[in-house]
């Protein structure tokens, strides 16, 4: 179950089917982002891709009738009207369509019917209609799929279709289970059946029954129940860099930085295309570190021992043309960048002392002690507003029961320093709090977890920038030893599990969006119990950023029924 | 190597001047450089010509690097355990018979149409009188005209008849239509759409009653459809010959950087397959390849394109593509060893065998001892010797050793490493031939 393969396997028997010669990609904005996620340009330009174009772009083209064309477009009605005028005045030679998912019969003869010089040599459905962002992370690019805690109509079915393709691409056919108490989970499995069900020839057709393992699961979770991981500092490079800089279709803009070189406007952070990236997007902050500077210290030996070796020759001329080494010394470059401005920014946002009170409000129970620092932390001149309304929402969400409760005074300091991050904070507490959430978030109720507390407290801690762990975390590992509660995760349709409690593959979604660290924590599942695989998905990937921007979408026209008591926002 | 042949003189680092050989390219140059500064235009062809092999030659640093690469990289990042997965291609449907049914069900309407119109045009167009009267009068033998006396409107425009307004019959379906709904068709577009293949005559001039035909819409847009589905089949342009050159030379360096990869691990291991120059010469061979594709895209870029367009667009990916992979593919062989390190390797080899032959050796002998004791060594050695020369088996030998010199010549190098099996048998035969003739 690797997703970026599963893309990357109908996109090279795309560019294979139509044959040798010189290859046109047309495409839409949503297919864009699917291809540039797993092929590098340069990669596609070996299949013979050499050009990329827009449906949607109204400028008038020339002819290229030596031009094979690959029509890759999500089948949307904007679309097929686009490709129907296409196919009508065709520019390129012959046509090879794909469409990302299920089509209509009516559309293919809405198509059909304007195909008058039969330029069309094939129409077929690949189901690549997902992000594939790591070889078990997708994603749909959807900041705030909520309205008024119920789903904008549009994305619950851009998340259907995108779930139904997933599990074609995968070749799964999955039982569907979903948070009980969460209605857009139930709408969205809902909808995922349905899908399933019109679907099932073709399901049948193509993906074996095996009844001697127990079949896959398909596990739909809501966001509100871990409001928590979204609103954490991130010290792994990968969760990192989205953090602070943000990470989008792969790419990271450099933009605003300082004295960033011309090259480095942008880059391009691809597991798939970049080793040194693949091997330490989960290092830490400090390995990371460590790591660069015997790069550093390598490369530069190598380069100086380089130079004398060819001080006969033209070494400018001679390091231009040379392309592992500029390769490399691109790829190295481009890292020490990065991190040179992770670096800076942690060091100019105080984020080491922001992240500390983090997790100590998530992890351990100190309530006078926290409220004393939090209150410090809004009074200090030095620490921004965006990290205090996630501070502030923090200790919200933790001790929103708390006998002391001092939210009010809390909010009413930060809405001295900053009105809109006063408001936020506030939002992610009717977003996520207590009422909107099924789960034991903070281990406070169930009698092992907080014996485990307190014996990490007791032997101390590693890392106290990395001491919280994902809700996620428990919840998978329930599920992978079959002890996922059925009334609080039931199976849609009312199925029974009686065929195998202990799925080996699992696909995991989580309405309003998942997070590198979840991702991280997916990835350390997978090594450490082998024979499963799971795959992580979310309509977005947050960052705190994006994450306000959900709550806000989430909220809109809601009235606040749960913080009432907290006015003037 | 000095004394070898033209060719080779070609393929190895000779000075053009003094006939020195250099071992390398770099070597070659500063040799140059120091011993005949007169003749720097040599040096700069000689340069051009061996920037590319230059290149070659100098991945030692190459895998230096990314040696070092991979041992910073291995510093703090552990392997990462990914279940081992068949993956295959995921679900496919195809739509494409449908697709086609629904089209030729609605083009057969036309195509049959077209080609009574196709036809008619043969016919008009074949021996058309040139004198205007002549002409009306054959154009209606072919297609009758609608009789015009109960027509009153134009039918497309629905605008009356008049003096000003008059009646005109398009010549392919003969209807009635006014001047300012007719279409013309150029005779000579005409002409080529009903043979092929005559040379296409592209004149931008208004087309008019008498160098064109009148049509009306409807069957003028039927013949441009056809006319364009003609265009579309027999579009070939320079860019396209010169991009199937480019892309056949890729097909070719393909299996040749098999090839070399083969011959110089087995040059590695010691086996006595090919030769140093052997394997020198496919990296020649590579490195022309490399050159055909450069020349070929930098052709291709250099095209006339308005900048801009997308054409301009196309014939620059193309180059950047044929660039990157003469970069990645080509230029990146692995560094040959040298000499000495192949003697080393193959005197390590040798040994081995001779030890291996040794103990065989002492083992046939200890146990012909023991069979007959006390009996007299024969002394066939000079024997057998003596009557080799008419042995059908060396005879053979030699054959195929000219073989393998005629197909080494010609950088075949697969026949070669058939050839040399070959031999390598037949070797094995004569041995022991020679042993039971001995005994």
């Amino acid at each position: 179950m690797n997703v970026i393969q599963a893309v990357k396997m109908y996109i090279t028997k795309m560019t294979e089917e139509s044959g040798p010669g010189m290859k046109v990609i047309l495409m839409d904005k949503d297919t864009t982002s699917i291809v540039s996620m797993v092929f590098s340009q340069s990669e596609i330009l070996q299949k013979e891709v050499y050009l990329f174009e827009r449906i949607d772009s109204h400028t008038k083209w020339d002819n290229l009738k030596h031009m094979k064309c690959i029509v890759f477009l999500r089948p949307t009605s904007e679309n097929i009207a686009l490709l129907s005028r296409e196919l009508r005045c065709p520019k390129y030679g012959v046509y090879f369509i794909y469409f990302s998912n299920v089509v209509s019969k009516a559309d293919i003869k809405t198509l059909a019917e304007c195909d008058e010089q039969e330029a069309v040599r094939e129409v077929q459905e690949v189901f690549a209609d997902y992000l594939a962002v790591d070889r078990h992370l997708f994603s749909f690019n959807i900041v705030g799929c909520l309205h008024g805690r119920n789903w904008n109509q549009t994305h619950l079915q851009r998340c259907s279709q995108g779930l139904l393709a997933l599990l074609l691409s995968l070749k799964r056919r999955p039982v569907i289970r979903y948070e009980a108490g969460s209605e857009v989970c139930s709408r969205l499995a809902e909808r995922v059946r349905e899908l399933m069900r019109r679907e099932a020839v073709l399901m049948d057709n193509n993906i074996p029954f095996n009844g001697d393992l127990p079949p896959p699961q398909l596990l739909i979770l809501d966001r509100r129940d871990d409001p928590v991981t979204p609103l954490l500092t991130q010290w792994t490079y990968q969760a990192m860099v989205h953090e602070l800089l943000t990470i989008s279709n792969n790419r990271v803009s450099l933009a605003d930085v300082p004295d960033v070189p011309k090259d480095f406007r942008e880059v391009v952070l691809a597991p798939e295309q970049d080793d040194f990236y693949a091997k330490n997007l989960y290092s830490n902050f400090g390995e990371i570190g460590q790591t660069m500077k015997s790069l550093m210290d390598e490369f530069q030996k190598k380069a100086k021992s380089h130079q004398k070796v060819e001080s006969i020759a033209d070494m400018k001329n001679f390091v231009e043309t040379y392309p592992l080494f500029k390769k490399m010394s691109g790829t190295v470059t481009k890292h020490v960048t990065v991190v040179g401005e992770l670096s800076a920014r942690v060091a100019a946002r105080q984020l080491l002392r922001v992240s500390e009170l983090e997790q100590e409000l998530v992890c351990q129970s100190d309530h006078a002690g926290h409220l004393q620092r939090l209150k410090a932390l809004v009074g200090s001149e030095g620490v921004r507003a965006e990290e205090l309304w996630r501070l502030v929402a923090l200790y919200a969400l933790r001790y929103e029961r708390h006998a002391a409760n001092a939210l009010p005074a809390l909010v009413e300091a930060l809405r001295a320093r900053d009105p809109p991050a006063a408001r936020a904070a506030v939002l992610a507490l009717e977003y996520g709090g207590a009422h909107a959430r099924q789960s034991d978030l903070f281990g406070l109720q169930d009698a092992a977890k907080i014996t485990r507390r307190l014996f990490k407290g007791l032997s101390g801690v590693e890392n106290i920038y990395t001491q919280h762990t994902p809700l996620l975390k428990d919840t998978l590992e329930d599920l992978i030893k079959g002890k996922l509660r059925e009334n609080l995760y039931p199976i849609v349709g009312g199925e029974d599990l009686s065929s195998g409690r202990r799925p080996q593959d699992i696909i995991v979604f989580i309405v309003g969006g998942t997070t590198y660290e979840e991702s991280l924590c997916v990835h350390q599942i997978n090594q450490a119990y082998p024979g499963v695989r799971v795959v992580l998905g979310g309509t977005t990937i947050h960052n705190s950023t994006s994450f306000m921007e959900e709550i806000k979408h989430a909220m809109q026209g809601v009235h606040r029924t749960h913080t009432r008591h907290i006015r003037n926002i | 190597m000095a004394t070898a042949n033209d060719e080779e003189v070609l393929e190895g680092f000779l000075c053009p001047i003094c006939k020195a050989d250099l071992k390398s390219a770099s070597q070659l140059t500063s040799h140059f450089e120091s011993l005949h500064q007169e003749e720097q235009d040599v040096l700069k062809s000689l340069k051009d010509i061996f920037g590319k092999a230059k290149k070659i030659i100098l991945n030692t640093d190459d895998a230096d690097l990314r040696e070092t690469f991979d041992r910073a990289l291995k510093l703090n990042s552990q392997e990462y355990y990914y279940p081992l997965e068949e993956q295959t291609v995921g679900v496919t449907r195809s739509s494409t018979d449908y697709f086609k049914a629904v089209r030729s069900s609605r083009l057969e309407r036309y195509a049959i149409e077209t080609n009574k119109l196709l036809i008619r045009l043969d016919k008009l167009v074949c021996n058309m009188p040139s004198d205007p009267n002549h002409r009306k009068q054959y154009e209606q033998e072919i297609v009758p005209w609608l009789d015009g006396s109960s027509v009153n409107l134009c039918p497309n425009c629905a605008k009356a008849f008049n003096l000003t307004r008059r009646k005109h019959h398009c010549r392919l379906c003969g209807s009635i239509l006014c001047h300012d709904c007719s279409v013309f068709l150029d005779l000579n577009i005409a002409k080529s759409i009903v043979d092929p293949s005559r040379p296409q005559t592209s004149q931008t001039e208004e087309v008019n009653e008498k160098n064109g035909l009148r049509l009306c819409e409807h069957c003028y847009n039927l013949i441009e459809l056809r006319k364009q589905v003609q265009e579309n089949r027999n579009a070939k342009t320079v860019l396209v010959t010169a991009y199937d050159q480019m892309r056949s030379l890729m097909e070719q360096a393909k299996p040749a950087v098999a090839m070399y990869e083969k011959m110089c691990q087995s040059l590695f291991d010691g086996e006595t397959t090919y030769n140093l120059s052997d394997v020198n010469a496919m990296r020649g061979r590579i490195g022309k390849l490399a050159e055909g594709i450069d020349i070929l895209s930098k052709q291709i870029v250099a095209f006339p394109a308005e900048p801009g367009t997308r054409q301009a667009k196309l014939q620059n990916s193309i180059r950047q593509a044929a660039s990157h992979y003469i970069k990645e593919d080509l230029l990146s062989l692995r560094k040959l060893p040298t000499e000495a390190q192949i003697e080393e390797v193959r005197r390590q080899r040798y040994e081995r065998a001779q030890r291996q032959i040794q103990k065989e050796r002492e083992r046939t002998e200890r146990e012909r001892e023991r069979r007959d004791e006390g009996a007299e060594p024969s002394g066939s050695w000079v024997d057998s010797a003596s009557h080799d020369d008419d042995n059908p088996l060396l005879e053979q030998m030699n054959i195929i050793r000219g073989y393998i010199k005629e197909a080494r010549k010609e950088l075949r190098f697969e026949e070669v490493e058939i050839l040399e099996t070959n031999l390598k048998e037949l070797k094995k035969e004569y041995h022991l031939q020679k042993l039971s003739n001995k005994s």
